[in-house]
């Protein structure tokens, strides 16, 4: 009686049968191109996205008034087959393509654009990218006021009523947890700004009053401003449909980047009568519910492992597009990338591969690498001794040597960051700098600000998010620090979410950061430094810096009155110049010299963070790298713009409507 | 020893009466020890206790902590409820937890018939013992769903927070289209009502437009192929080889085989993973290196999934071998002449059996839900990402779903272990 014996065996066979029930064997072959895309995507609906994987997706979804060209990524006729522009340039009108379909076969109109504009800023949809659209007129009243206002008319004047006298710390504590920041952003009255700045002592309770009714008046403005927006914008202003296939969007300013922009995934448009369906609420993105009206379908979409896109019949250029399936593997762990990779499973490894293999890989004939358009920093504490002190700042600055830190430790090719916005953008003048590697200066500024060799100065903290190449660049920093200026300094680590919370509460000595440009300007690298912006996290605030930016933003009303900017200016002659250039150019040179000045004050700007102040400690500059297979055509590392010229993909961006696999030898 | 006399005791008293009661005061010198009375340990362990609560109230606020020490007085009363109260109680938790349960996956009406038949089966025919762990897990799934929601509130960061700093009111629009209020027992509050009305673990929030559900439902499938497949792997594996060094105690065979267990559970499984893939995957090339589709993915994760539990299941089994064939029946088989392996096939395999059984119920629950180092490291879209993916991302409500069915596996295993034991050995029928 081998009874137990016989059970065991059962109990075996059942489980593999169980094994066969619950697996079931997939049989799609081998796409035409297949790539890993990184983490799951968290999302498809273009209003939503933050990432690069579900950037990449959206993008080959759908499409916007315009499409990003593989070969110079510029921005080609998309669903606008052509655009007028009016002389001054703050006025587009597209003409949406007469053939353009959605995959359900619906026409795409001029009203699907002005609905999915309006759902991307109305604040119910949280679009945390709805600011890139704020060239556009009454976008930002739109987006924020009614929010602002709300708080500014009656929470705020609630809670500032009940509050008594408190410290310095607990004001800003008060400040913070209220969001006063967000919602006085921009007040014009001098007692906001003097009060929101108290941090020794907190307000006294005449300032509190005079504070409470200035918030008030401008709450006021800002829900006068939103009514307006709200009556006009999508309707008669800012943008809105004129007949089925005409699109109008007026801007505040000449904006350079705009046209890049309609092509970013913002912009995108949605298909209203699916996503307002209710049954859709969150998730009318997903396969069997989502019409689209880009370059491909999707065809399936497993969590956490793939996402299969076909390519779309009813495309209006589906001739360009050449792959008739593609796969975004969902993959996070390098290694495993980099062995699909080696073993020809996936054509494309964009940077997902382990960086410690850099000097085997960087001599394959299929790798490939660009300066990307990234920075790599440390935020300084400047409300915290020693850190109070620019000349200490200014001393670690000149303490690192960052040529070092390139040549052995990243190995890419990096670029030592003596700026802060990356180089590349055509037309910006790169402001000049205090920053490089100055060993017996950083001693005598050290010196200068009291703390001669190191003394006097409490251990330091250096604060990165758990990573491997983070914890390198980290101890690097610490071990120059120590040895070239004699200060004790600790390099740690915390997990992500705690990082972000410490960092924005500002708990900390100096912290690690990266900052990846949006669009190519350097506004996106300069508007984070405004006082109190959500990304400043530094305390570094300068009036004469938010002046420039403030210029930079709206370039038009801020030349109304030219002798602040020029006071803020350091390079007076060249303005100077340019101002009586301007008055003499006519319309189009107008536009252009318009340009030319925002640039030079977007650079004055720079100036103060890497010639004055230093709130900061850039450290380099990213390369973009990776593996693509050398039989995959249309994949530009090398841009061939129209003037002939070429450029680095400084994005790493390459469209798949254009890509291609190359057949024969 | 009655309660009345024990407070009089002093503690060295009590703690010597239960070895030795003859041996008192006689020869022992005066003790700092005798002086201290039971009373003095109940209030110092009063105050401990007072001290720790009023710390906690401090830390996690007083509801909070009221609630928790309810829901711990709760689960742990279910030890005292009598039989005949249990025969009721028990099959209608039993009911509501499959209805709870089944809800998501079939619809109101096929899980309410489901829970009606378990409801009256259980009521027939299920020992008051059984009934008592069910009625247990309930009021402990509760408390679970409570302390996490505690813990993840506690925790830095939430899950809309982002990098680049979102305004204010992107976060509050976010918050009330997925429903995370701002203190933890509202969102408790939220949750078990979207629980308990709606039958639904809510959305995700960090992979939006998709519910807990729907990441689940497909990633559940796969981990149980694979964790089968590799609990099938080490349980034969595992049996083989422990009882071969068990036969032969000290023996060559022996330390060969446990040289080779201590080297399966020592080795992290990144590491087993890696030497597979770079033998059998980059330079045989038999089977791919990562990902899913097709029988030959399940092969390479199984086995890096299973020789750490062949490792522990190969001692377990070597232990039960040597015990086993040292007793009197084995002897007298041994006597009437079997041959070896009808010995250990017919009468030694049920003893062998015995311990690992013991062992395989939590580890059927740990492999079925998956392993986050295996998974990444085959690219194996399974559940085991999502136990640590929910938690890195602050998603609420994908770290409670992990939670919520890590237990109900948990305890529903124990469960079958109890009663495969039952199955092995008479002495535990009976108790049953």
């Amino acid at each position: 009686m081998y009874k137990t014996l016989i059970g065991v065996l059962a109990a075996l066979l059942f489980a593999l049968a169980l094994v066969g029930l619950s697996f079931s064997s997939s049989t799609q072959g081998r796409p035409d191109f297949r790539f890993v895309n990184g983490t799951e995507a968290a999302s498809l609906d273009p209003h939503l996205l933050t990432g690069q994987p579900e950037g990449r997706l959206a993008l080959a979804v759908f499409e916007g008034l315009t499409r990003t060209d593989a070969k110079t990524l510029m921005p080609a006729p998309g669903m606008a087959e052509r655009w007028d522009v009016s002389e001054d340039q703050t006025e587009y009108v597209f003409h949406i393509r007469k053939n353009a379909r959605w995959t359900d076969g619906t026409p795409v109109t001029a009203h699907d654009f002005a609905y999915s504009f309006e759902r991307a800023l109305s604040s119910s949809t949280g679009c945390e990218y709805a600011y890139i659209l704020y060239m556009i007129r009454h976008a930002e009243a739109f987006n924020t006021y009614e929010g602002r206002a709300l708080a500014l008319l009656t929470t705020l004047p609630e809670v500032l009523a009940k509050l008594k006298d408190i410290s310095g710390a607990e004001w800003q504590t008060f400040l913070s947890e209220h969001h006063v920041h967000d919602a006085a952003k921009g007040a014009p009255q001098a007692i906001v700004a003097e009060v929101l700045g108290l941090k020794s002592s907190g307000p006294t309770a005449a300032q509190r009053a005079a504070f409470s009714q200035a918030l008030r008046t401008y709450g006021e403005q800002l829900s006068r401003a939103f009514r307006i927006a709200k009556e006009r914008f999508g309707k008669s202003e800012g943008m809105y449909a004129r007949g089925d296939h005409e699109f109008v969007v007026q801007l505040n300013a000449p904006t350079a980047y705009f046209l890049e922009i309609m092509a970013f995934y913002t912009a995108l448009p949605v298909p209203r009568w699916v996503v307002e369906k209710a049954e859709n609420a969150n998730d009318w993105f997903i396969p069997g519910k989502l019409v689209s009206n880009g370059p491909f379908r999707i065809e399936s979409w497993v969590v956490n492992d793939r996402v299969r896109l076909v390519k779309n019949e009813d495309y209006w250029g589906k001739d360009r597009v050449k792959l008739e399936s593609v796969e975004a593997l969902a993959l996070e762990n390098v290694t495993t990338a980099l062995n699909l990779y080696v073993t020809g499973e996936v054509d494309w490894l964009p940077d997902l591969y382990p960086k410690d293999l850099v000097d085997e890989l960087k001599t394959r004939p299929d790798f490939y690498k660009n300066p990307g358009w990234v920075t790599y920093f440390y935020r300084f504490n400047t409300e915290r001794a020693p850190f109070k002190d620019r000349r200490v700042r200014q001393a670690i600055n000149l303490a690192i040597d960052r040529q070092l830190l390139v040549g052995q430790v990243l190995r890419l090719g990096q670029l030592p960051a003596y700026q802060f916005v990356p180089p590349g953008v055509p037309g910006y003048p790169r402001p000049e700098t205090q920053l490089g590697y100055d060993v017996p200066r950083a001693q005598a500024l050290l010196a200068e600000a009291g703390y001669p060799g190191g003394a006097g100065i409490d251990e330091i903290g250096l604060l990165y998010n758990t990573d491997q190449s983070h914890k390198k660049i980290a101890e690097f920093v610490a071990d120059q620090l120590r040895r070239n200026l004699g200060i004790r300094i600790k390099a740690y680590n915390q997990e992500w979410q705690s990082f972000l919370q410490t960092t924005r509460t500002m708990d900390f000595d100096m912290a690690r950061a990266a900052w990846i440009g949006d669009y190519l300007d350097p506004n996106t690298f300069l508007d984070m430094w405004i006082t109190n912006g959500g990304n400043n996290q530094t305390g570094f605030s300068s009036p004469k810096y938010d002046l420039l930016l403030r210029a930079g933003a709206n370039i038009v009303t801020a030349l109304a009155n030219p002798a602040p900017l020029r006071e803020a200016v350091h390079d007076k002659q060249r303005f100077d110049q340019l101002l009586a250039e301007l008055a003499g150019a006519a319309a189009p040179a107008r536009v252009e010299k318009l340009s030319q000045l925002r640039l030079l004050l977007l650079s004055e700007a720079e100036r103060l963070l890497v010639h004055e102040e230093f709130p900061v400690l850039p450290v380099y500059f990213y390369v973009v790298s990776g593996l693509v297979r050398e039989d995959v055509g249309g994949f530009y590392n090398q841009l061939e713009l129209p003037d002939g010229s070429k450029a680095a993909n400084v994005t790493d961006h390459h469209p798949l409507d254009e890509i291609f696999k190359k057949v024969g030898p | 020893m009655k309660s009345s006399r024990k407070w009089g005791l002093n503690v060295r008293q009590v703690a010597a009466s239960s070895e030795d009661t003859t041996r008192g005061r006689d020869g022992l010198k005066q003790h700092w020890l005798d002086h201290v009375r039971t009373w003095h340990v109940v209030l110092a362990a009063g105050s401990v206790a007072g001290l720790l609560l009023w710390m906690a109230g401090r830390a996690i606020g007083i509801l909070e902590t009221t609630a928790l020490v309810l829901g711990i007085a709760t689960a742990a009363g279910t030890a005292w409820i009598p039989d005949r109260v249990l025969r009721y109680l028990g099959p209608v938790l039993l009911g509501a937890l499959l209805l709870a349960m089944l809800r998501p996956v079939w619809g109101t009406w096929v899980a309410a018939t489901v829970a009606m038949i378990g409801l009256g089966v259980s009521y027939r025919y299920v020992a008051a013992r059984v009934l008592r762990r069910i009625t247990f897990m309930l009021p402990s799934l509760v408390l679970l769903i409570f302390v996490t929601t505690l813990l993840m509130y506690n925790a830095p960061g939430n899950p809309f927070a982002q990098e680049r700093a979102a305004t204010a009111q992107v976060e509050e629009a976010l918050r009330a289209q997925y429903g995370v209020p701002k203190s933890a027992v509202e969102f408790f509050s939220v949750y078990i009502e979207r629980l308990v009305v709606d039958g639904e673990l809510g959305p995700s929030l960090k992979v939006r437009g998709r519910s807990v559900i729907d990441l689940l439902a497909p990633a559940f499938p796969v981990s149980m192929a694979l964790g089968i497949l590799a609990l099938v792997l080490s349980v034969v594996i595992g049996l083989a080889l422990g009882i071969r060094a068990g036969l032969k105690p000290n023996s060559a065979a022996d330390h060969g085989s446990m040289l080779l267990a201590l080297v399966g559970i020592s080795l992290p499984n990144f590491v087993i993973g890696a030497g597979l893939m770079i033998v059998l995957a980059l330079s045989w090339r038999i089977l791919p290196v990562a990902g899913w589709g097709g029988y030959s993915h399940l092969l390479m994760p199984a086995l890096t999934l299973a020789l750490p539990y062949a490792a522990y299941i190969a001692r377990l089994a070597r232990s039960g071998t040597i015990e086993v064939m040292q007793q009197d029946f084995i002897r007298t088989a041994r006597a009437k002449g079997l041959p070896g392996h009808a010995i250990i096939l017919k009468h030694a395999l049920k003893g062998i059996l015995l311990p690992v059984v013991s062992f395989l119920g939590p580890a059927a629950a740990g492999i079925m839900t998956g392993s986050f180092v295996v998974e990444t490291l085959f690219g194996i879209p399974g559940m085991g990402q999502w136990f640590v993916k929910g938690a890195i991302n602050r998603d609420y409500s994908v770290v409670l779903g992990t939670a919520i069915i890590y237990t109900l596996l948990v305890t529903s295993f124990n469960l079958f272990v109890d009663l495969a034991y039952a199955w092995l050995d008479p002495r535990v029928r009976k108790q049953l």
